[in-house]
């Protein structure tokens, strides 16, 4: 018994080194100087953006997809060059490979990211039949275009046709080719269709098994979203097979997403994931993401959303009827009660510390007040205007100047859309709803500092009968680590009806006797709601709510995380009247930003 | 002949005579560095009329506009403002970014902007009737987002309207040749680099790069320096002072123009 043990072990560590051998051999990566999407994401949005890729396009990361080639004997062997990163695209995204490791040096696998996303911005729809086409138009542009491209293009061509001999056929390419010829092997510096035909029939190898790539960093996995395949359900013409016949007896076809009786789900999937060639993906969005919530260690919730009288009603504008329903919304007030006191938290004194730095430069509360008895200077106008004057017995001496620390005549109401859909993420980590309360303490702090009036409310709804109007300061209430605790307390709900939010909010502010009011609203998309306050119903009545605040005095603007949110914003808010945060984890510097902006 | 160089965009001006002729008065609106004072300049010459400039500030009175008291020897005296000397003397009095004075400074020119075309001067008791050659122009940068700042509509609505914007990409190309002397080769790529990074709404930047940084890099290029550090220290670091943006326009530069010691 404990000989076979042996035996085993030393058979299996006999396998491993054999692998490894073949790995190396037929692996042509240079892992240190590997280069992986996650470090230059962000610039590689902005870059995205620059080359004039459609704006609301994102950028993500691909899975290996199986491509029928032509190997060496060793690939064989190993099992090697069979799936291949491969870059894509469509109508939503960008699909780029986690990390790259073709080159030799970081600054060339870099480079392949941004020639990559410039390609991509660059090429049109790519089907199967204009790959080549649509590919070589794009590259020459790019080539033509960009001197530090063309390099890039020559050295990267002539290195991985040196590396792998099946990609000698980039030589002899011009639109006339064949476009079979292009399937023979993969090119990583094109952009490929969202489905690949492979050129010849699919072979029935039904030996090899599924390879494991070993040594593989698992974090890559982790954190993929595994999207390497989407079923071309749409255009049926190609009579493409969207999975491998002979891998469909095995684990390729179930992964249980309805976990329910499943409690290791992720590592299970994590290893099927692994093994799969291809990993198929409807087109219906299943929310893999899902998480299970548990507040584990936490203090039990004590708070409790405590009413403020009955509440009371706003009219609503319908365009339908081109008339006002009167006393249509009714408007809940809310106060958040037994919440703990908070501390602002560490995350955050960076960014409060450098806005606060910002706003002592600006000096933006010293105000000049001249002609005054006595002061800190000598205003020479008024001397001169008193000496030139016919009758200077008539004037008083009023020489002097003096900058008076003073607060301004401002007075913000600051109204935050809590809507369910601020629970999404910007990140696997960060929730838009967790921003969103950042931004609030960093707003907090700069008006603190500068000593302007404030309010912050936040909004959500459950058709007309019920507006949840809560409130986290009004005016008169002194922010405080209890203002912290209701900010912390803050919980996604419902819908956003936003008309009648900020007919509430014109309200209180048109009670506040400030000369410069302003609406700021902090929003994750449009509104909606369950009844039919959604499309041009809901923008429509938010319209008229904006022309009557404007006719009060008061001035709106509009700060959102929705990417797509250009068109309905304008019409909503006019030009200069809203801005999109882009990068969502900037929220809390930006709003302050903007309110600086706004008022200084 | 005019000196100053100017290349028309569309039909300025055209319509910019015109005003002049008929007595109107115009309002230039653009982003900064697209060529409204360039503009003026040439107008005044082709013209024949002085340009009286005003830069508005926060601080700006109406004083610094009509005029005021000062002192000599002898006492006091008046010494007329720059709106004054251009309405005596015929003229055009330029007030640049306008929406940076106070809504109550700018009051003062609206009997100047309508078809009275008379200025009073409550200090001295006077009311000068404008030369025939005075021609009143404002200009301002509407891409400013600003509550307490913004022309009143009674101020806006006595104007005469031309919206400037970037030049098109082969207008922008002779500009900056004829400016800096730069060759054909790199005024193009500098187009380019210009409609790319306008492409970055201003989420990513505040204002998109100008023609006049477009020159700016042009001249140091012309003066021999290496065109990737001239358009690091001309366009980039103007642009942002985000480490991520920096990074990406660097990239862009880059590929334009390849560094010195790549190359």
């Amino acid at each position: 018994m404990k000989m076979l043990h042996y035996w085993l072990e030393f058979e299996e560590s006999m396998g491993k080194s054999w692998d490894k051998y073949l790995n190396k051999k037929v692996h042509k990566f240079h892992e240190d100087a590997r280069v992986n999407f996650e470090d230059i994401s962000k610039n590689l949005h902005i870059f995205h953006r620059l080359m004039g890729g459609a704006k609301a396009k994102e950028l993500r990361i691909t899975d290996k997809r199986y491509v029928e080639t032509s190997r060496t004997l060793l690939e064989k062997i190993s099992f090697l060059g069979k799936e291949f990163f491969l870059s894509w695209q469509d109508e939503e995204a960008l699909y780029l490979p986690a990390s790259f490791a073709y080159f030799a040096t970081k600054e060339h696998n870099e480079m392949l990211y941004y020639w990559l996303v410039a390609l991509g911005a660059q090429v049109g729809t790519i089907t199967n039949h204009n790959l080549l086409e649509e590919n070589l138009k794009a590259v020459a542009y790019l080539r033509s275009r960009y001197s530090g491209f063309d390099t890039f293009y020559k050295e990267a061509t002539a290195y991985l046709m040196q590396k792998y001999e099946q990609l000698a056929f980039l030589e002899l390419l011009d639109e006339h080719s064949n476009a079979d010829l292009i399937a023979t092997y993969p090119n990583p510096l094109w952009i490929y269709p969202p489905a690949i035909t492979p050129s010849a029939a699919l072979k029935s190898d039904a030996d090899e098994e599924p390879l494991r790539e070993e040594g593989k960093d698992k974090s890559d996995e982790l954190q993929m979203k595994k999207q390497s395949e989407q079923i071309d359900d749409k255009h049926e013409t190609d009579g493409f097979l969207a999975f491998l016949p002979e891998s469909l007896m095995s684990i390729f076809e179930q992964v249980n997403v309805d976990r329910c009786e499943d409690d290791s789900f992720d590592e299970d999937a994590l290893y099927h994931a692994e093994d799969l060639d291809e990993i198929t993906v409807g087109q219906k969005q299943a929310n893999l993401s899902a998480r299970i919530k548990m507040d584990l260690e936490l203090l039990p919730d004590n708070t409790v959303t405590y009413p403020l009288g009955k509440g009371h009603y706003v009219d609503e504008w319908d365009y339908q009827k081109n008339d006002y329903l009167k006393n249509y919304a009714r408007i809940l007030p809310q106060v958040t009660m037994n919440v703990v006191p908070v501390e602002l938290p560490q995350r955050l004194k960076k960014t409060v510390k450098k806005i606060q730095g910002e706003l002592d430069m600006l000096k933006l509360d010293r105000i000049k007040n001249d002609r005054l008895p006595y002061g800190d200077e000598l205003n020479i106008d008024s001397w001169i205007e008193y000496m030139s004057h016919q009758n200077k017995s008539m004037h008083h001496q009023n020489f002097y100047t003096t900058y008076e620390k003073k607060t301004r005549d401002m007075a913000t109401l600051l109204l935050a859309d809590i809507s369910l859909s601020t629970e999404g993420g910007i990140t696997q980590e960060m929730r838009i709803i967790d921003v969103i309360k950042d931004s609030l303490m960093v707003f907090s702090e700069a008006l603190e500092k500068l000593e302007d009036k404030f309010a912050i409310y936040t909004f959500s709804s459950l058709q007309n009968k019920k507006v949840y109007f809560n409130i986290i300061k009004n005016f008169k209430d002194s922010y405080d680590a209890l203002i912290r605790g209701r900010i912390e307390s803050i919980k996604p709900q419902y819908y956003t009806r936003m008309g009648a939010a900020i007919r509430e909010a014109t309200k209180i502010l048109d009670k506040q006797e400030s000369a410069n009011k302003l609406l700021l609203i902090i929003s994750d998309g449009k509104p909606n709601d369950e009844d039919r306050y959604d499309g041009r119903y809901g923008i429509e009545d938010t319209k008229k709510a904006l022309q009557e605040i404007k006719k009060k005095g008061i001035t709106p603007f509009c700060i959102t995380i929705d990417l797509d949110a250009k068109e309905y914003l304008s019409y909503l808010f006019g030009r200069n009247g809203y801005a999109i945060v882009r990068d969502g984890a900037k929220l809390p510097k930006v709003l302050t930003e903007v309110y600086i902006n706004l008022t200084k | 002949m005019s000196k100053t160089y100017y290349l028309p965009q569309a039909n300025e001006v055209e319509l910019f005579h015109a005003a002049a002729q008929m007595k109107l008065p115009v309002l230039i609106k653009g982003p900064t560095g697209c060529g409204k004072t360039r503009f003026i300049e040439a107008m005044g010459e082709q013209l024949g009329r002085e340009v009286y400039t005003v830069v508005c500030h926060d601080d700006l009175s109406a004083a610094d506009l009509v005029g005021r008291h000062l002192i000599s020897d002898e006492g006091t005296y008046w010494q007329d403002g720059p709106l004054t000397k251009a309405v005596r003397n015929g003229g055009i009095c330029y007030i640049d970014e306008i929406i940076e004075a106070r809504k109550d400074t700018t009051v003062v020119l609206h009997s100047l902007a309508d078809y009275r075309r008379v200025l009073p001067i409550d200090r001295t008791g006077e009311v000068i009737e404008a030369h025939p050659d005075f021609m009143l122009v404002v200009s301002y940068n509407p891409g400013y987002q600003n509550v307490l700042k913004g022309m009143k509509p009674s101020t806006k609505q006595r104007f005469i309207s031309l919206s400037f914007s970037y030049p098109k990409p082969d207008i922008e190309k002779e500009v900056i040749i004829q400016e800096s002397g730069v060759d054909a080769d790199s005024a193009q790529k500098l187009v380019d680099i210009a409609s790319e990074i306008r492409q970055l709404s201003d989420t990513d930047i505040q204002e998109a790069v100008s023609t006049r940084l477009l020159i700016y890099a042009a001249k140091l290029m012309v003066r021999g320096f290496d065109a990737y550090d001239a358009c690091m220290h001309s366009i980039v670091e103007s642009l942002s002072d985000e480490a991520d943006v920096l990074e990406v326009l660097a990239k862009l530069i880059e590929l334009h123009f390849p560094k010195a010691d790549n190359a």
